[in-house]
Parts: C-alpha cells; sequence; structure tokens
C-alpha cells in the first residue's frame, strides 16, 4: 500500500497542476476559436489580399514550434518593451497557435460544403456574406467538429509547455514530486491517467455537440 | 529532445543578449530592489536539497531557499520566489523576469557573457554515481571512453562530459530518471554535483553508490543582468556578511553537514 501512500502525498500538488492545466487548456480553447473563424474566412475570401496575411500567419505558427512561440512571447518580447505575466504569455502563445489550427480545420470544412449549395443560395437572392453566415457556416461547423476537437484535445497535453515560463502546470508539479520521491514511474502514470480524464471530458463534449449537430441534419 | 533543447538555447541566448544590450542603461538593479522592496528569486524548484517543495506542505523548501532568506533581509528587502524548469531560467533572467538565480548555477565563461556573478557561494566537484556491484573503476572522465554516462541536461556535467570524445553521453530531464536508468543497467554511470550524490544515494533507495570526483573545482554563483555594479557590490557584501557572521554555516551544514562555500578535498 506504499503505492497508496504515495498517490496520496502527492494528489495536493497534483490537483493544483490540473487546475492551471485547466485554465491555461480553457481559455486557450476560447482565444483559439476567437481567432481561428476570422482566420478561416479570410482565407475563403475571393480578394487574394484579404487571404495571404492569414495564410502567412497559419504557415508561420504552424511551421514553427510552439515552445519556441513560448520562448518569443515570455521572454523575447520584453526586449522591445512588451512583457506578460507567465499566464497571459501562456494563454496568448496557446491561442495564437491553436488558432492557426482550427482555422485550417474549420476552412476545409467551409470548402467541404458542396458547391451546390452556394448556387442555390445565390438563385434565392442571398448575397456572399449571406450565403456564409446563413447556409455554409452553419454545415461547416458539423463537419470540422472531429478535427477541431482534435486540436482542441491536443491543447490540453500542450499546456504541459508552459513549464519552462515559470507556471507549475500538471507535468511539472509531477517532476516536482519526483524530484522528492524518486518514484518516476507511477508518477508519471497519475498524470498521464489525469491528462486521460481531462480529454475524457472533452471526448464527451465533442460526442454530444456531434449528436446535437447531427440530429438536425437527420431531421432534414 | 536534446538537440531541440539545444536548439531552443541558442534562440534564447540571442533573444536574452538582445534583452540584456537594451537594459543596459536602465537604473541599477539595486535601486529597483530597494524600491520594489522585494528580491525577485528563480529556482527549479524540483532540486533536492538546494531548492524544492515539501511533498507534505508544498512549501518551497532547500539550502538555496534558506540563502536567499539571508540575502534579501541583508539587502533589507523580502525574497520572493518564482519556480521554473531550467531549460528557461537563464532567458529568463535575461528578459528581466526576476533579478537573480540561486539554482546552482555555475560560473562559466560562456555565462558570465550574458550575466555578471556574484562571488562564489558554493564550491563543488563533478561526482559519479555507479552501480554498488560496479567492478570496473572510472577514476578519470577519459576512462569513461565506450560508456554510458548520464546526466541532465543543460547542466555543466554535460557540456564537461561531451568535451570528451567517446563517451557515450545520455542526456536526461532529471536526476530520477538517470538514476533509475542507471540501477537498471541502460547506462554504467552517472554523473552529478558532488554536493547532490550524497542526498541522492541516500534518498533514492536504488543500489547505487558514489565514483570518483573530478578534479577541478567547480565555482557557483549568482547571476544577475550585466551593467548593475551597486547591485553587484551590495550581493557580494551581504554574502560577506553571511560567511562571516556563520549564518551561511549553519544553512550549510543544516542542508549538507558540511560548510559547502569551502573547497572540498579531492578524493
Amino acid at each position: 500500500m506504499e503505492l497508496l501512500d504515495l498517490l496520496q502525498q502527492a494528489a495536493p500538488t497534483l490537483l493544483r497542476g490540473v487546475g492551471y492545466t485547466l485554465v491555461f487548456a480553457v481559455a486557450s480553447m476560447l482565444g483559439g476559436l476567437l481567432l481561428g473563424f476570422p482566420l478561416a474566412i479570410a482565407r475563403i475570401l475571393p480578394a487574394r489580399l484579404a487571404r495571404w496575411p492569414a495564410s502567412v500567419y497559419v504557415s508561420l505558427m504552424r511551421g514553427t514550434p510552439l515552445l519556441v512561440q513560448i520562448f518569443v512571447i515570455y521572454y523575447g518580447l520584453p526586449s522591445i518593451g512588451i512583457s506578460f505575466s507567465p499566464l497571459t504569455a501562456g494563454i496568448l502563445a496557446l491561442s495564437l497557435n491553436a488558432g492557426a489550427y482550427l482555422s485550417e480545420s474549420l476552412r476545409g470544412a467551409i470548402l467541404g460544403v458542396h458547391k451546390g449549395q452556394w448556387a442555390a443560395s445565390y438563385s434565392i437572392g442571398l448575397n456572399y456574406w449571406q450565403t456564409l453566415r446563413h447556409i455554409v457556416i452553419p454545415q461547416a461547423i458539423r463537419i470540422a467538429v472531429p478535427s477541431m476537437s482534435n486540436t482542441l484535445i491536443s491543447l490540453i497535453k500542450d499546456t504541459s509547455l508552459v513549464s519552462v515560463i515559470t507556471v507549475t502546470e500538471l507535468m511539472l508539479a509531477t517532476k516536482e514530486i519526483i524530484a522528492v520521491t524518486f518514484r518516476p514511474l507511477p508518477l508519471y502514470l497519475a498524470a498521464a491517467a489525469i491528462y486521460w480524464c481531462l480529454s475524457l471530458c472533452f471526448e464527451r463534449l465533442q460526442s454530444r455537440l456531434e449528436d446535437k449537430l447531427g440530429q438536425a441534419h437527420k431531421s432534414n | 529532445m536534446a538537440a531541440t533543447l539545444s536548439k531552443l538555447s541558442k534562440i534564447a541566448a540571442a533573444i536574452l543578449i538582445a534583452g540584456v544590450t537594451l537594459n543596459a542603461f536602465a537604473a541599477d538593479l539595486l535601486d529597483t530592489v530597494k524600491t520594489r522592496g522585494t528580491l525577485k528569486v528563480a529556482m527549479e524548484g524540483n532540486y533536492p536539497p538546494f531548492n524544492f517543495k515539501d511533498p507534505k506542505s508544498g512549501e518551497l523548501t532547500g539550502f538555496e531557499v534558506d540563502v536567499a532568506k539571508l540575502l534579501a533581509a541583508k539587502l533589507g528587502v523580502k525574497p520572493e520566489f518564482t519556480t521554473t524548469e531550467w531549460s528557461g531560467i537563464l532567458a529568463g533572467l535575461g528578459a528581466g523576469k526576476y533579478d537573480v538565480i540561486l539554482n546552482q548555477v555555475g560560473i562559466t565563461e560562456a555565462r558570465q557573457k550574458a550575466f555578471d556573478f556574484s562571488q562564489p557561494y558554493t564550491l563543488s566537484t563533478a561526482q559519479l554515481i555507479v552501480r554498488k556491484d560496479e567492478k570496473r573503476s572510472f577514476p578519470t572522465l577519459e576512462s569513461l571512453k565506450g560508456y554510458k554516462l548520464g546526466l541532465g541536461q543543460g547542466t555543466n556535467f554535460e557540456q564537461k562530459a561531451k568535451a570528451v570524445a567517446g563517451i557515450d553521453v545520455k542526456t536526461y530531464p532529471g536526476s530520477p530518471e538517470y538514476l533509475a536508468d542507471l540501477a537498471s543497467g541502460r547506462i554504467d554511470a552517472a554523473l552529478n554535483d558532488r554536493l547532490l550524490v550524497g542526498y541522492l544515494l541516500k534518498s533514492s533507495n536504488l543500489p547505487l553508490k558514489a565514483g570518483a570526483t573530478f578534479g577541478d573545482i567547480d565555482k557557483i554563483g549568482i547571476p544577475f543582468q550585466k551593467g548593475n555594479p551597486k547591485f553587484e557590490a551590495a550581493l557580494n557584501k551581504a554574502l560577506d556578511d553571511i560567511l562571516k557572521d556563520g549564518s551561511f554555516k549553519q544553512v550549510s551544514f543544516k542542508w549538507f553537514g558540511f560548510d559547502v562555500s569551502k573547497a572540498p578535498s579531492v578524493q
């Protein structure tokens, strides 16, 4: 029962770490979604001038490691006079990163809506924006849910990177306990179990959302 | 992973050098610290017995926490602790996220290019850890050629070991990981600070023993941003004070059982 003692001893520290992990994950999901929608739309606009800044942004955020982005935002920006708290810097970096991925999921989904939907909606007199808003995006969201969920679940695990900017999230909390107990295996497994539980919650959310959006689709 | 880390540390170094040059004309750190009333101290927080979280209370404790408290008191301010991962700790100092680092930072030429250091407060040497039943003797670093040596990522020991061609250096996130690998036979020896070895052997309960210490003395100091002569003088004076009035010695005996500010006798 030594193992139980160890986990019992570790529980308060791990739970504090989970708190941070959740705060970062949920805030960054909202931030990522807020950013992902306009980015996706900018990338499908007919005007090339609107498309390329968004394309460059998405390419940059997907093409550089998240860890480097966190470093630049937290340690790099102070040299030009912009300084964030660890919490702000972490949420900002994760949101900026997730936004790029989410926009690609959405863009793919918007393009996946059949061309006939556009033609049909123009034929009843809707303009581009009305078609996008009332006809295409509602259908696109349904298609995008599984791949957006991928990004959001990855985000839960990506929060472990904010340990480099002085935040004791779940992973760093685990390392702190390992440093004094010298029991890496059970504690890493405990951390893995916690990450899995957190992800399971979001998976549940995903399947509910799929059911809900799918119901409307079925009744058609 | 190790390659990524070293790339990252280069990026971090570039960033922090940019930060250091820009901060060169700011007010002296001493004035900033006195006005603020706190000394911002960074450490890993998972490096016992130097600095770690007490498993029962979750409070930050350890030798360097005590030293930081003594130094802050001498400077007439309160210490304010931040814990972060080693991979970001020097970058954070360069970006001005905290004033000093107390985390067994060895005074090296490369680091002195980016930061100023206090006078040394601990002196140590590198020491090997081997399995209890180890028959081979590794009296020098060179004798490890052809063997697998485990050590911490981004540490002084990593640079030392990699300077000797032929050692198969394996880097690990922390000592619990390489000690576990050493006990299970995946590596032949591990290298760490002499001050840590006694603690590691006692606390880890693994079938391991201490090996040879390697000649040269490592000087451990407190790094801070360059261009702060008043802070440097005040910090060195504070260190002098606690070394002379016996309070440093008391803290040192509490955690190690001997005075770590004195040069170790090499085996």
